[in-house]
């Protein structure tokens, strides 16, 4: 299993060369079949060489690739790309498991490795803890004494204030969607936002690539968190973290705190000194607004127990309890490697 | 199973070329002089269009040369066994000096001089974006012609929509758009209305097609958005995003220069129509002066200087623009080769079909304008709209009409005419083949790495976006 695993990886990183290259000598800059980091294209590759439902999608983006490469004005670079698209032809058809032959698409995954949190960090790879929560559960301050016993960096609202520098952009004009740090803003309407005069809406068209506001933010965040991750052990709130991490094969524990409403009504009526009624209705806004922005950018569901490595109801044992729960847990898996 | 199914609704679709004039051609004497059943190298040809890039993709590229001369020869010979050698050159010339050398002209003309223009930019595609440019690219289409603004506006859309995965539905409703429906506002947007125009239509009669094309351009931009949006966050889901790390959007365009030559071209389109109606350019009998080229067949001279016109205006395009910008725009030959390859069988191999629909035409009973549009747009997706739109403005002329549109044809009413009109340029969207510049677009993008779908692939396509509108368009303005 391992051998053929090894040999579409092989063929898959193959694919991906030949479409690089098609793609360079062609000088175009319109597009080619796989864009993207190389690694995930590889993998995906690999994974539809043996999936009976996807695999005629491979054989058509390597049509794809022979399109362009027909295309290729020189004669003698034209042939020297087509025969690396015939011989890796070839070796597809000698493959021992070859298109379409198993359902399983992920090795790793049937063995159970891809979901086993020990081990996750060997290699030197940094620790890195993404914590997604509800309002009101104290995970906040769960997180930074999680931080604070760990020795290790805290991020929230800091990620976004780099991502407006890199964008050179205002924080009047831009909202953190994906915070809960900043309590006016919890209040605020997006009724200024939408006040905006046309010329305000050229400059941010211009400023965000054409992208949505939100988008452009997203996307620096990403890139953002991948760059720290290579850098340092930290501990990052929200920000659809797990996810991004996970699509860019950084190694992470993910945590979703979370505590009953009620319990959590009475939280925000401490905190943010509000009667019941409003608390309970800030909360339900919040809770929309959170599953939609993280079911908007990763397509899984907030808070479902499958995305996470461990779920903690917050109440049952208070900040203290939760952040000695979570390091044990650490401490256990991934430190004691 | 695919293949299998992809070969039964091949031969179905084989089956309605013939099927539609067979139930008519026991009726009349004309149908007897051009029989059904050389209405099949057509359906052949379609056939291998359809099915042999999905069965043997290298093999027909590499072969459909051959495959268009087989079905040609298959539709010629019968044809010149039933009528004479002379007839069938006759035929062959016709339509290749009448139809057919306007057409590869002016798509070949717009291919250059659109490959010369190219954006650079870190705009990234998103949802909006896209919705924006195919909204603007609509709107060009009326005024430099279907063709010009699918050819004008696929690269810069292609770009910006590299960094995406799921890319090919943004090429399908730009199929829709931008090469068809955004065509019907004047003459210049697509030739049936500009035959219409040469007939005496008047030039901007056409933009009382406007809440036609408004309510088409909206629902399918509406649904466009919901589409894209779903493909988006999908990309972003799987942690595809653009590259937007440098604050600010720098775009620039290269080759500007060529809208002059775009410009000459659509003025040459335009000659074309104007022209005929010239006295200078008709002859004795008041028809448009040609060249004779064999028997009763001649070059018209229109045709001749519209496409010196092009030609010339694509040569200065190459002569002023630097082989740089065409490397960066991916330019090749491959798509117009391909097209003129294909489309030179699909217009001989046609000339049954469309005789019988002229022989048939006006024995069709259509009478109302639902009639005319579901008819002139059937006959579109799959045959030449411009002669199709011509059959159909003649025989809701010849229905004794006394109000309406003036024209050498005869008096026309408006809602008739409209239905006439909006079924042969929005139908040409139904398939590949329907309109000049589909295939063009489902080939660049093929060459630029999207997976389009196939033949039958796009059928679905179209049956399941375009089919609701159509209907929506029959039941507000043509009942």
């Amino acid at each position: 299993m391992r051998h053929n695993q090894e040999l579409r990886r092989e063929l898959a990183a193959r694919i991906y060369d030949l479409d690089a290259e098609v793609y360079r000598v062609l000088g175009s800059g319109l597009g080619r079949v796989f864009s993207g980091k190389r690694e995930d294209r590889i993998d995906e590759m690999a994974r539809q060489m043996c999936s009976r439902t996807e695999n005629h999608i491979l054989r058509s983006e390597l049509a794809l690739i022979s399109n362009m490469a027909r295309t290729v004005p020189d004669r003698a670079e034209r042939s020297r790309l087509m025969r690396e698209y015939n011989e890796i032809l070839k070796q597809i058809e000698t493959l021992p498991t070859t298109f379409g032959t198993i359902d399983i698409l992920d090795e790793d995954l049937a063995k159970l490795n891809g979901a086993r949190l020990s081990g996750r960090f060997q290699g030197g790879k940094h620790l890195i803890i993404c914590i997604g929560r509800t309002y009101g559960c104290a995970g906040t301050d769960i997180g930074f004494a999680l931080a604070d016993k760990l020795k290790i960096n805290y991020y929230d609202t800091e990620i976004f204030m780099e991502v407006l520098e890199r964008l050179e952009a205002e924080q009047d004009s831009v909202q953190d969607r994906a915070s809960f740090a900043h309590h006016q803003d919890l209040n605020k309407s997006l009724g200024n936002i939408k006040g905006r005069t046309l010329r305000d809406r050229m400059r941010e068209f211009n400023r965000y690539h054409g992208l949505p506001t939100e988008d452009a933010v997203f996307f620096n965040q990403s890139d953002l968190l991948c760059d720290m991750a290579q850098r340092e052990d930290f501990i990052v709130m929200g920000r659809c973290s797990d996810v991004i991490l996970a699509n860019n094969h950084i190694p992470h524990v993910s945590i979703f705190i979370n505590a009953p409403f009620e319990l959590r009504a009475r939280r925000v009526m401490e905190t943010d000194e509000l009667d019941y009624k409003a608390a309970c209705r800030l909360l339900k806004r919040l809770d929309r607004q959170h599953r939609h922005y993280y079911e908007f950018y990763t397509g899984r569901r907030w808070g479902d127990s499958v995305n996470y490595d461990l779920c903690i109801n917050s109440a049952s044992y208070g900040i203290e309890g939760s952040v000695e729960l979570i390091e044990r847990v650490i401490n256990q898996h991934t430190r004691n490697k | 199973m695919k293949k299998f199914l992809a070969v039964v609704a091949a031969a179905l679709l084989a089956c309605v070329p013939v099927m539609a004039f067979s139930s008519n051609s026991g009726v009349d004497t004309a149908a007897a002089a051009m029989p059904a059943w050389l209405c099949i190298p057509f359906a052949g040809l379609l056939l291998c269009i359809a099915v042999f890039p999905l069965v043997k993709p290298v093999w027909w590229e590499e072969h459909r040369s051959w495959a268009v001369l087989l079905w040609s020869l298959l539709f010629l010979l019968p044809f010149a066994a039933l009528n004479g050698a002379g007839a069938a050159i006759e035929t062959a010339l016709d339509c290749i000096a009448n139809d057919y050398l306007s057409f590869i002209v002016l798509l070949f003309g717009l291919f250059c001089v659109a490959g010369n223009i190219t954006l650079e930019g870190d705009l990234a595609g998103s949802p909006r974006v896209n919705v924006a440019l195919l909204l603007f690219g609509t709107l060009l289409s009326s005024w430099v012609g279907t063709t010009g603004a699918s050819m004008l506006m696929v690269r810069p859309l292609l770009k910006m929509n590299a960094w995406r995965k799921r890319r090919r539905h943004i090429m399908v409703f730009f199929i829709f758009l931008i090469s068809n429906i955004g065509g019907c506002l004047t003459p210049i947007g697509d030739p049936p209305l500009l035959m219409g125009f040469a007939r005496g239509v008047p030039f901007f009669w056409s933009l009382r097609l406007l809440p036609v094309m408004l309510l088409n351009t909206a629902v399918l931009l509406a649904v466009f958005y919901r589409v894209d949006m779903r493909n988006y966050r999908r990309d972003i889901a799987e942690g595809r995003k653009p590259d937007i790390r440098r604050p600010g959007t720098e775009i620039k365009i290269t080759g500007l220069h060529n809208l002059l030559f775009l410009a000459m071209i659509v003025a040459a389109v335009i000659l074309s129509g104007v022209l005929p109606t010239l006295p200078a350019f008709q002859n004795d009998r008041g028809e448009a002066l040609g060249i004779p080229l064999f028997g009763e067949v001649e070059l018209p001279v229109p045709v001749l200087i519209e496409a010196a016109i092009i030609l010339l205006a694509a040569w200065l395009s190459f002569r002023t623009t630097g082989a740089e910008v065409r490397r960066a725009n991916h330019f090749t030959w491959g798509a117009i080769k391909e097209v003129a390859v294909l489309f030179i069988g699909i217009f001989i191999t046609m000339q049954p079909a469309l005789m019988l629909l002229r022989d048939n035409g006006a024995r069709l009973g259509l009478s109302q304008p639902f009639q005319m549009f579901w008819a002139t747009g059937a006959l579109s997706s799959f045959l030449d709209n411009t002669p199709t739109y011509l059959v159909f403005l003649t025989t809701a002329c010849a229905l004794g009409f006394r109000e309406g549109i003036a024209t050498t044809l005869g008096t026309v009413p408006p809602q008739m005419l409209m239905a006439i009109s909006c079924g042969a340029v929005f139908m040409g969207a139904c398939t590949y083949i329907g309109n000049a510049p589909n295939f063009m677009v489902k080939s660049i993008s093929d060459e630029n790495g999207i997976r389009m779908p196939s033949f039958f692939g796009y059928l679905l396509w179209s049956a399941g976006f375009l089919g609701p509108v159509f209907l929506l368009d029959a039941l507000i303005f043509f009942r």
